[in-house]
């Protein structure tokens, strides 16, 4: 399939892209998971170019560190200060209003937490918990929150489901819409596609919103939350992307490309590089 | 009282059937409402017909005529229309092979279901099988087209040790992953209560329900065309009768005075 829209015919005021990973880079699964073709060579010229490249993830099956190191074994050019994470997010909102979580998330990322005072909670936070979102442990969260006068819920990421090698899956947005009925509250976001996220990575690379292309799979959460801070969304077909996305009812991404190695190859010829 | 029968006799013209809603209006777990199962007694030696309705989803419809019989009320498993009554009814008419989150004392309602290679999901209480990796099953079924039956969308129901998460949240969460809008069958569904009356032959204005939750019996009754009289037993809070609009046809202190207000004002009126 060729692309479609002209984004790339007024990229040339591109100074700075932010990647998404799962989906864009690779797909997750067993055994790691496996790198998406084209996309090692595609994020090596990217940063090649001169222009400025940060990773933007909803990625809480596990630490930053763990999934730099995961990155750099697929052969990723990946520093652990270029990735920006819903979990160091969190952790900066929990300080910041002295919560002390009760925590549903995934064994992997709990590291990421340490330190963190979860004694008599005062909200709830979850994550991708995958096999953890038991209805047990559901409930017991549904149990805090009721139990609290004023309920917080924090999710890292409202996603409805991502691609793993063997297929879509459930992520966290489900069980946080779950909670969010049960309960009769609305969670506040960290991560994807809450504009602090986007703005936070921005600000790291010194670029101004109109001059930034968000590269992701999840049209809402990708593309949606960047368009909503100014910033151009190119929506991937590969990951979770699905051919209805491309009649999305709200939104509409500034392109698409088969791949990232499309994306990059297209931005960097129309800047005449 | 007497302007509410008026009333009431000319909308539904005459009265042929009344739908009873069990737990909370004849018995609150194994306590019998006082007067309850005289007052059966009564409304069965009236000319009408009558159904036991329920939003059962873990209960199979024999579980719960035992126990009825066992509190001494006259009732046969054929009068009993429950959720998953509704919910089997609706996997037989779209002819689809469902995915059953229910539990297994649940399971009888649906024997001789095939389930087999599903294509449909049913989503009833669950709490032994509202895990993830059967919840992402039901979620890949969905995206191929499967649809969704809710048995109903309740958000929570008292335990013994507190409060637990019911159907609702599930539904609702797999709604959002998949743009897929459930069918609910139970209470206080329309076709619950259209579904329920048609089994008796009759139209639903011509039925009256008598249930204790405002808004599952009385409201959703209401709005299918038929009449509905709240009692003042079991979950009924004072005020619950203003909660919905139109108001209940009638407010009774309990099932055994709206039997007497049937068989006194509406069919001697």
């Amino acid at each position: 399939m060729a692309s479609s829209g002209s984004w790339f015919d007024s990229c040339s005021d591109i100074q700075g892209v932010l990647l998404d990973i799962s989906g864009v880079l690779y797909d997750s699964g067993a055994e790691g998971g496996v790198a998406i073709p084209g996309s090692v060579e595609a994020v090596k010229k990217l940063k090649q170019s001169g222009l400025s490249v940060r990773f933007c993830t909803n990625e809480t099956q596990c630490t930053r560190d763990h999934l730099v190191t995961k990155l750099c074994g697929l052969g990723f050019p990946v520093q652990r200060e270029e990735v920006f994470a819903p979990a160091p997010a969190a952790c900066i909102v929990l300080r910041d209003r002295n919560l002390r979580p009760h925590l549903l998330i995934h064994p992997d990322c709990r590291p990421e937490f340490e330190g963190v005072d979860c004694s008599s909670p005062n909200c709830v936070l979850i994550g991708d918990a995958t096999d953890e979102f038991s209805y047990k442990n559901l409930n017991e969260a549904f149990r805090v929150l009721v139990g609290l006068q004023d309920p917080i819920l924090i999710s890292m990421g409202k996603g409805r489901y991502y691609k793993e090698t063997d297929g879509l899956t459930l992520d966290v947005g489900v069980y946080m819409k779950a909670l969010e009925y049960a309960c009769d509250v609305e969670a506040e976001v960290v991560g994807k596609p809450a504009k602090a996220f986007f703005l936070a990575a921005l600000q790291d690379m010194g670029v101004q919103p109109q001059h930034a292309l968000m590269v992701g799979d999840d049209v809402m959460n990708d593309i949606g939350g960047a368009q909503s801070v100014g910033m151009r969304g190119l929506q991937v077909r590969t990951g979770k992307y699905r051919p209805e996305d491309e009649h999305h009812p709200s939104v509409h991404p500034d392109g698409f490309v088969d791949n990232l190695k499309q994306a990059v190859d297209l931005l960097l010829q129309h800047r005449g590089q | 009282m007497l302007t509410r029968a008026r009333c009431l006799m000319t909308t539904t013209g005459r009265l042929s059937a009344v739908l009873v809603d069990l737990s909370g209006t004849l018995h609150v777990e194994d306590t019998v409402i006082p007067g309850a199962v005289e007052a059966l007694r009564r409304l069965r030696q009236c000319p009408l017909k009558v159904k036991f309705v329920t939003n059962t989803t873990k209960e199979s419809k024999q579980m719960l005529v035992d126990r009825l019989q066992k509190l001494g009320f006259d009732v046969q498993p054929e009068e009993v229309f429950t959720s998953l009554t509704a919910a089997r009814n609706l996997v037989e008419e779209l002819k689809v092979r469902p995915m059953l989150f229910v539990q297994d004392s649940a399971l009888p309602d649906f024997e001789g279901i095939d389930t087999t290679n599903p294509n449909a999901v049913v989503i009833g209480l669950a709490p032994d099988k509202f895990n993830y990796r059967p919840l992402n099953d039901a979620f890949r079924l969905l995206l191929e087209g499967a649809p969704l039956i809710a048995i109903h969308k309740a958000r929570y129901y008292k335990k013994s040790d507190g409060l637990s998460l019911g159907p609702g949240p599930f539904v609702t969460g797999l709604e959002y992953a998949t743009d897929v809008t459930a069918t609910v069958v139970g209470k206080p569904e329309t076709t619950f209560f259209r579904e329920a009356v048609k089994t008796l032959g009759c139209a639903p204005e011509d039925a009256l329900m008598i249930g204790d939750d405002v808004r599952d019996d009385v409201g959703g009754a209401q709005v299918a065309g038929m009449a509905g009289i709240l009692v003042k037993t079991g979950k009924y809070r004072p005020g619950d009768e203003e909660k919905i609009n139109p108001p209940p046809t009638t407010v009774c202190d309990s099932f055994s005075e709206a039997v007497y207000y049937i068989c006194n004002k509406i069919l001697k009126t």
